[in-house]
């Protein structure tokens, strides 16, 4: 009933968007939209930048897996030389689907044997094998399940995990979630918790205590965190099963603590990825008794918002007037990282960002303070005529921002985090890091078309 | 069973999809690729070393699965017709992956209605992505010459000798000078190039594609246009690719004498003999469904592996030079299938029993570690993609040296 109603909502939507499709330019000021806003309709444009990980990407993160891919050879084209380029063709094997497949109705005939064969041929045995099927599998009805049953008795040894490069069903169940849930399958229910070890899930970057502030009031209290970037081996990535709790910070995890939540009764917790000091210090609370831990004090955050209160301050000061730009692929909220930046004196000029990710009051807040704030949707075809420039000087958050602005100067992170020196970052901390990162954005430029082009920036498997 | 399908741990060709795109680039129209998603990222990040800085304009229909299951290609001709009027493009060019494939999508049906709603003319091109570029590339070029192109004007080509340069792409030749390098190869000779299919020409250079009076398939994605081409207009075809002098030599020469005989030629000897055959195909290799046929290539000698026009003028070049400055060795041509690229089974055995490859890098991986075999790079785009476009080498032309390039591999 509830995928019914999505549904009927979507449809709604979409009609409303084709209404006034050809009236849509590059951007809208806030002031004119609506909060259901979603620039997934009509043509689709593929900028250069390619800094957000892919599937391959958050998949060759488990330690001792191997992915098979299983598709026609123009998607996995993408999926291969994304492989290739991280030099990690170890990682990987396809399966593809030829017209002979389709005609002839042996796709699953062809799965089995063609993984077989691969397990047969690999160097290495691996212990984890995620095989993506397609689209095209959708359609044809193809049974794998039942191949997934024959591989598990054949390779007992091999957990085999039933994962999706289906962007068909974009709308309904997007691609990353389902991996995040579909990887964390293979811990096993029933192992006895440990009150000293959590699990951090959805996060392709590690979140280590320097910009997390979560990170460090659980090793001020001797909790462990594991977390699938930062596992040593396939063995410790299934200890994941003892901890005792599931924290997240990206949307992006929700489906698979659920998951875990179902499977192995743990519980999970969503830290909000926000700008609110006031959520920050309920969630880190929450967390503390959630673990049966002593919440930090309030004198503590006290201090806390001082000391970011006075990066903030030196921010401003280095930066004055020069414009900002904030893009979806740096931060989550970017809506509400524009307007906590605002109400701190900061000229915000654009944001780009496809569906609006942030509460309705903070897009109600916006419209109020800075009706002129303008939204550019990165997926549909109107970004395509833009000039990529911009008159002066601009700071952008985040790679997209930075392409369709031609600047050099921008915060080059994804996800909130960049690795090379930037771990995850989240709470006070991780405020106070952005902070330094856009001061030094702001004063040195960077080889942009170098560097947005880099698939999976940070993913450090090469 | 057949297993071409399962790819251990090798790459794979482009599709055909990015054929179509990359062939269309720069002329002045709009390519939609209806599809899901995906595929526009791939040919975009991998395949177009173009886009960075172009404004070309590439689209994906964004193929939803209620769109789709209900079969309403309104939603693909509206979304058309917005965009078409936000950018006015001299013309459209439809094309798909292998979701469309399977549900019957009408490629010409529809074309026609996006023509009557908007008023600018579409090239409806029939891809399922399931094939290779070079399917890609013959189809679009087919395409646009059927519907933009004038057999008439073979009349006004036939008085003076003119080339057309088909199969031209970044996917085969990259942005590093290839392309140029071909039309001086044919400018220095005194023949006129009257079109280059397709880079660094314009719409209206294509439109009259017709006033060449001999095609040049250099690459074998032009095929498929000069088959058209000699069927509407009897144009002439020869095929090959002037990788250094003496093949740049033989070119020229055949495609004077084509067009006086109006003969179809190419510039590498073919052979059915077993015995003096040194090109294979995928299918000569698995010798049919039985394998009965099955023909080998001999062991411990020169294997080019490639796109098949390049690997059979760079084998014919190699085999020319005198038999000491290849140790004796014969250089054997091997291709991709457009259906099956170059499956493991066949690849293994040949990349293992060679004495010198010459290939793509991401082909080094085949073989075995400590292997006693020479190698020779030539990165090539539609295989690795963007991996090593800064080592492209410039192949085309008689600045290409052969004999120090046969001699560069170690």
């Amino acid at each position: 009933m509830a995928d019914g109603c999505a549904r009927s909502r979507l449809a709604e939507r979409n009609r409303a968007f084709h209404e006034r499709g050809t009236d849509a330019k590059a951007f809208e000021y806030i002031g004119d939209m609506d909060y259901e806003y979603n620039a997934d309709i009509g043509l689709a444009y593929a900028s250069p930048v390619r800094g957000v990980w892919n599937i391959v990407h958050i998949g060759t993160l488990v330690p001792g897996g191997h992915q098979i891919y299983v598709c026609p050879t123009s998607c996995l084209r993408g999926v291969v030389l994304t492989t290739a380029e991280m030099g990690r063709m170890d990682k990987l094997s396809t399966i593809t689907v030829g017209e002979d497949n389709i005609i002839e109705g042996n796709m699953e005939e062809q799965l089995l044997h063609g993984t077989e064969r691969i397990i047969r041929e690999l160097p290495e045995r691996p212990r984890m094998i995620m095989i993506f099927t397609s689209c095209v599998h959708h359609f044809l009805a193809v049974n794998y399940k039942r191949v997934y049953r024959i591989l598990q008795k054949e390779f007992p040894d091999i957990d085999f995990v039933d994962c999706y490069m289906d962007p068909i069903m974009r709308r309904t169940a997007p691609v990353v979630p389902s991996l995040w849930r579909q990887m964390h399958r293979v811990l096993r229910p029933g192992q006895e918790k440990s009150s000293k070890q959590v699990n951090y899930i959805g996060n392709c970057f590690h979140y280590s205590s320097k910009y997390c502030d979560l990170t460090a009031l659980l090793e001020e209290n001797g909790i462990r965190v594991l977390e699938a970037n930062h596992v040593r081996d396939y063995d410790e990535f299934l200890n994941m099963g003892k901890s005792s709790v599931n924290f997240y910070f990206h949307k992006t995890g929700e489906r698979a603590v659920k998951d875990l939540q179902i499977r192995l009764e743990q519980p999970y917790f969503w830290l909000r990825p926000g700008y609110s000091y006031e959520e920050y210090e309920e969630d880190l609370s929450k967390a503390a008794e959630i673990l049966g831990i002593s919440a930090p004090t309030s004198d503590f955050f006290e201090r806390e918002r001082e000391k970011t209160e006075m990066e903030i301050e030196r921010t401003k000061s280095a930066l004055g007037d020069v414009p900002i730009a904030v893009d979806y692929t740096a931060v989550d909220q970017p809506l509400e990282l524009s307007l906590f930046l605002l109400q701190h004196g900061f000229h915000v000029e654009s944001c780009y960002q496809d569906v609006f990710t942030e509460g309705e009051e903070i897009f109600q807040k916006l419209q109020r303070e800075k009706p002129d704030l303008k939204i550019y949707g990165v997926y549909g075809w109107n970004i395509r005529g833009i000039e990529r420039t911009h008159e002066g000087k601009i700071v952008a958050i985040g790679q997209k921002a930075a392409y369709f602005n031609g600047t050099p100067y921008f915060v080059n992170i994804v996800e909130n985090a960049g690795s090379y020196g930037t771990d995850g970052m989240y709470g006070y901390r991780g405020l106070r890091r952005l902070m330094v990162l856009l001061r030094e954005a702001a004063e040195e430029p960077k080889p942009m078309k170098q560097l947005v082009q880099f698939k999976g920036w940070g993913c450090d498997l090469r | 069973m057949n297993d071409y399908q399962t790819h251990v741990f090798t790459s794979t060709y482009t599709a055909d999809v990015s054929g179509v795109c990359s062939a269309m680039y720069e002329l002045g129209g709009m390519t939609v690729l209806h599809d899901p998603s995906g595929c526009n990222s791939t040919y975009s990040t991998h395949d177009e070393p173009r886009w960075f800085d172009g404004k070309s304009l590439m689209f994906v229909s964004g193929l939803d699965e209620m769109t789709a299951v209900l079969g309403d290609d309104q939603v693909l001709i509206r979304d058309i017709a917005d965009a078409a009027e936000d950018f006015h493009p001299r013309f459209i060019t439809l094309c798909g992956g292998s979701i469309p494939h399977v549900i019957a999508f009408d490629y010409k049906g529809c074309a026609r209605l996006i023509e009557d709603g908007c008023g600018v003319p579409v090239l409806p091109v029939k891809t399922d992505g399931m094939k290779s570029y070079v399917s890609g590339v013959g189809r679009a070029l087919t395409e646009f010459i059927r519907k933009f192109a004038d057999p008439k004007e073979q009349e006004e080509g036939k008085k003076s000798l003119s080339v057309n340069l088909l199969g031209v792409t970044p996917l085969d030749f990259s942005i590093n000078g290839n392309a140029e390098a071909l039309r001086e190869s044919f400018e220095e000779a005194g023949i006129r190039v009257n079109c280059c299919a397709a880079m660094g020409e314009t719409f209206e250079g294509l439109s009259h594609i017709y006033r060449g009076s001999v095609n040049v398939v250099v690459s074998s994605a032009g095929r498929r246009p000069a088959r058209y081409m000699e069927r509407t207009a009897g144009i002439p075809r020869v095929e090959g690719l002037p990788v250094g002098a003496f093949a740049e030599e033989t070119l020229i020469r055949e495609v004077r004498s084509a067009y006086l005989d109006r003969k179809n030629r190419m510039i590498w000897d073919e052979s059915d003999s077993s015995d003096e055959k040194t090109d294979f195909s995928v299918e000569d290799l698995e010798g049919g469904f039985s394998g009965e046929n099955a023909l080998t290539i001999p062991e411990g000698q020169i294997l080019i592996l490639g796109e098949e026009v390049y690997a059979k003028s760079l084998a014919m070049a190699v085999n020319h030079l005198p038999e000491s400055l290849r140790e004796g060795k014969k250089a054997y041509a091997f291709f991709p299938d457009i259906d099956e690229g170059i499956p493991e089974a066949v690849l293994i055995p040949q990349v293992r029993s060679c004495s010198v490859l010459i290939s793509d890098p991401l082909y080094r991986v085949v073989m075995k570690p400590g292997q006693n075999t020479r190698f020779a790079a030539m990165p090539h785009e539609a295989y690795s993609g963007r991996i090593y476009r800064d080592s492209m080498r410039k192949f085309v032309g008689k600045s290409f040296d052969v004999e120090e390039f046969l001699r560069s591999a170690e």
